[in-house]
């Protein structure tokens, strides 16, 4: 079955799948969670999350919302912002 | 909103499941839902409520009320609704089950209820074969495969789906790298003209739905003419990735008449890539033609214009087509087929290409992926070699012993029209290799029919084989297999009869069987589409006009022939200006020092203000800059580093260069340039570090290969000296170098 699901500290539970998905990391999340926590995390995946978010939220980042993206703090900010 | 109230919101609708405080004393959200449960066959004539209902949290029981109330009512269980009930795990009686994958699911559902009723990998294999099954059904199956234990068979639906519902591949991720690692290996390896790991990631996934475990290797960003002219012995198949931007940008400083020129030389380089690849290894090459752009240069006239976009695309589309002419291991995919079903705007996602040059969106990435494995597998296995054809329903409409010669359904009218036409494409995959085999329950006449009924565009003549009689069609298949001499892999079956295609699919396993439509006016599209029956050769006439083709070629090719890696070089005529980096150019300098990972060999992240020190104080240091450009444009700035000065020796602190121009030389002309100009400062010994870290490999010898000495250090660090009073700086045979210092 399935490994214990890891807390969640942030608004939105898709993150954990997300950051699973992407960076197969399965640590705790929270909102200062950033690439020096997750070791996946580089400007290749960095895509590959920014691709991730679009779809599972269904919604569009721009350029700057793409830069903006520095912890999963930012992506609550964005997501938020997004009315999501 | 809070999320705590999105998560006990138990019907699913979201935000707006705050509990209402009604002013008027009005209805909560669970009231509303209730109502429409009660009164189902209202709110589904008015479209309301019941669409976003989550049905996992109804009780068994309220859901059974409310079947049972639009039974009455003369109402059919709507599709979608079966759906989600389905998908929330209730089990619904086995009358109001449509679909094969719906049955599926509902037996994966009563087998979590009860134990009972076990799915076996025949119950499998239609739906894996089935395209257009609803993402949340296929995701569904996919997640009570494995909860039952049968993880394997989750793992081979997921991926045989991916492409379309890549969210199936969720509920199994856990178990994927085994399922993966247990196939057989396939070594792959990936270069193109623009960042690769995208669509290196995605090929293993689409290597495995075809039961491949990719152990994919990728070559430097940009490096696929290197590639190409240096072919990775060690693979058993090669994939391009091509894309225009990546493949010619167009430089519009150039004059228009020279543009279209640029870009034949661009094509005729790939093309002799090509010649040089074939004559090195037999492996298969994987290449896409390039997909029709979506964004014209010339407007309307893209096609005329000579530096339009889409000339340019059937400029190269038109070597690459000529490559697969003359090669048999060259296989072009056909990157519009692939793409077909996704919107051309959304073929790329400019974000991607501006942020890592990534050519193709996600979807986009994914579907070529699935559709260069789709080749691969093709071209390997070949085609089926019989097509093995019912007669009542399949060939005509109707039933031959029931109907007699004048009831059936088959000519130039509605609806025998749609018979007619997929007899026609029958006969197509004949004149394209393909033996036609009859194997119908009927009376022996049966077969007469093909003469004496008029709408008939097959004749029984047209038939290697038949097999009309009242045996069962697994023992037929198997007799007639015989008298073909031929392996019956290479039968493909078509049934209109789900319980045929079922016997056959339990009994003669080796059978492709696949789902036809119901519907036989979409059966001859879907025949076309039917992949195990696609040629993977051409006819004799292609293969005639392609040595036309080839004549042609050659009178073209003497002009350029840039078959090996240093005749590539000697023809890009690429120029390096050196520069000291100014207050212009500082920000681009401290960006790269941020940015590059691979080409770098200290990784130092010196910022503006760092590097500006390097600028100001000429007696302790200095910061280069080189700009390259060739014959097909201007790189801009790619390559940079620092160096510190004491006394008479120098140190490179940071060392630093785009993978834009990896492998091209740049490297060694600069580093060549900078020792020859530190030795007419007066130093006499620079010193050079190499600091290890998770990306930078490529660079761990590239003071070796340099004429430095290593003075010390361990793998992960080390220092490389250079005595300029003894040795002479290396310099670059394919770039010609400029210093404005």
């Amino acid at each position: 079955m399935d490994a214990p699901t890891p807390a969640v500290q942030v608004g939105y539970p898709e993150l954990v799948d997300i950051f699973d998905d992407v960076f197969q990391y399965a640590g705790p999340l929270s909102h200062d969670t950033s690439p020096d926590q997750v070791p996946r995390w580089d400007s290749l995946q960095h895509i590959a999350l920014v691709r991730a978010i679009e779809t599972t939220f269904s919604i569009g980042l721009s350029m700057d919302e793409m830069m903006e993206i520095r912890s999963v703090g930012d992506i609550e900010a964005i997501l938020r912002r997004h009315g999501v | 909103m809070t999320r705590s109230s999105a998560r006990s919101d138990k019907h699913g609708l979201g935000m707006i499941a705050e509990p209402i405080a009604s002013p008027r004393g009005g209805l909560s959200i669970d009231q509303i839902v209730d109502a429409a449960i009660d009164d189902a066959p209202s709110a589904l004539r008015r479209r309301l409520v019941l669409q976003t209902v989550d049905w996992s949290g109804i009780p068994a029981p309220r859901v059974a009320g409310m079947i049972a109330n639009l039974t009455r009512q003369g109402l059919a269980l709507p599709r979608w609704l079966a759906g989600a009930l389905l998908v929330a795990g209730h089990v619904l009686p086995a009358e109001l089950v449509q679909t094969p994958d719906h049955r599926v699911l509902n037996q994966l559902n009563r087998y979590a209820a009860d134990k009972e009723g076990a799915i076996s990998a025949a119950d499998i294999d239609p739906l894996a074969a089935r395209e257009n099954i609803e993402p949340d059904i296929v995701r569904a199956i996919v997640t009570r495969l494995r909860a039952m234990g049968a993880s394997a068979d989750a793992c081979r639906l997921a991926l045989a789906h991916w492409r379309d519902v890549p969210q199936a591949m969720r509920p199994i991720r856990p178990d994927l790298a085994a399922y993966l690692a247990a196939l057989p290996p396939l070594k792959i390896s990936v270069a193109g003209f623009s960042t690769t790991d995208p669509l290196a990631a995605d090929l293993s996934s689409a290597f495995g739905a075809h039961g491949r475990n990719a152990l994919v290797t990728q070559s430097d960003f940009g490096g696929a003419i290197t590639a190409l002219l240096q072919p990775d012995p060690g693979a058993e198949a090669h994939v391009v990735l091509m894309d225009l931007d990546g493949f010619a940008a167009t430089d519009w400083r150039i004059p228009v008449s020279q543009i279209g020129d640029l870009m034949r030389e661009r094509a005729d380089i790939l093309s002799n890539a090509l010649d040089a690849f074939a004559a090195r290894t037999s492996a298969p090459l994987l290449i896409n033609c390039l997909p029709a752009p979506s964004a014209p240069t010339a407007g309307l006239l893209d096609r005329r214009y000579i530096a339009g976009r889409r000339q340019a695309v059937e400029l190269v589309n038109g070597r690459l087509l000529e490559a697969a002419d003359r090669h048999g291991n060259i296989l072009v995919m056909d990157a519009d087929q692939a793409l077909g079903d996704i919107p051309a705007a959304r073929h790329s996602d400019p974000k991607l290409w501006y942020y890592g040059r990534v050519a193709y969106s996600a979807d986009a990435t994914r579907a070529l992926a699935c559709a260069f494995a789709e080749a691969w597998s093709l071209a390997m296995r070949g085609p089926a070699k019989v097509l093995a054809l019912d007669l009542d329903n399949t060939l005509w409409g109707g039933t031959y012993g029931e109907d007699g010669l004048e009831g059936l359904a088959c000519g130039e009218d509605f609806p025998g029209n749609a018979f007619r036409a997929f007899q026609q494409e029958c006969l197509r995959l004949k004149q394209q290799g393909l033996l036609l085999v009859a194997l119908s329950k009927n009376n022996a006449d049966a077969v007469t029919v093909f003469e004496r009924h008029p709408g008939m565009a097959l004749k029984a003549s047209d038939f290697a084989a038949s097999a009309i009689n009242w045996q069962p069609k697994p023992e037929n298949i198997r007799r007639i297999a015989g008298e073909l001499n031929l392996g019956l892999d290479s039968f493909v079956f078509i049934d209109d009869s789900p319980h045929e295609r079922e016997a056959m699919r339990r009994l003669v396993p080796e059978v492709v069987v696949p789902e036809l439509p119901e519907d036989p006016a979409s059966r001859p599209l879907w025949l076309r589409g039917l992949k195990c029956t696609w040629p993977v050769r051409l006819t004799e006439e292609d293969a005639r006009r392609s040595e036309m083709y080839a004549a042609e070629r050659q009178a073209r090719a003497l002009k350029s022939s840039a078959a090996t890696r240093e005749d590539y070089l000697a023809g890009l005529e690429q120029r390096l200006i050196v520069e000291t980096v100014n207050a212009d150019t500082l920000g681009r300098v401290a960006q790269m020092h941020q940015r590059t990972n691979q080409f770098n060999l200290t990784t130092l992240r010196l910022t503006e203000a760092e590097i500006g020190a390097y600028v100001r104080d000429p007696k302790h240091g200095f910061a280069f800059l080189g700009r390259v450009a060739d014959k097909f444009g201007d790189h801009g700035i790619v390559v940079a580093a620092t160096i510190s000065v004491e006394g008479s020796q120098a140190q490179i602190d940071t060392f630093l260069m785009s993978c834009r121009v990896i492998g091209r030389e740049v490297e060694r002309a600069f580093l060549g340039t900078l020792l020859t100009f530190l030795a007419k400062r007066g130093i006499e010994r620079v010193v050079g570090r190499f600091a290890a870290t998770a990306k930078n490999g490529l660079v761990r010898d590239f003071y070796a290969a340099n004429g430095f000495a290593r003075v010390d250090g361990t793998e992960e660090e080390s220092s490389w000296a250079f005595d300029l009073r003894v040795q002479t700086p290396p310099r670059a045979e394919f770039v010609s170098v400029q210093l404005e210092a």
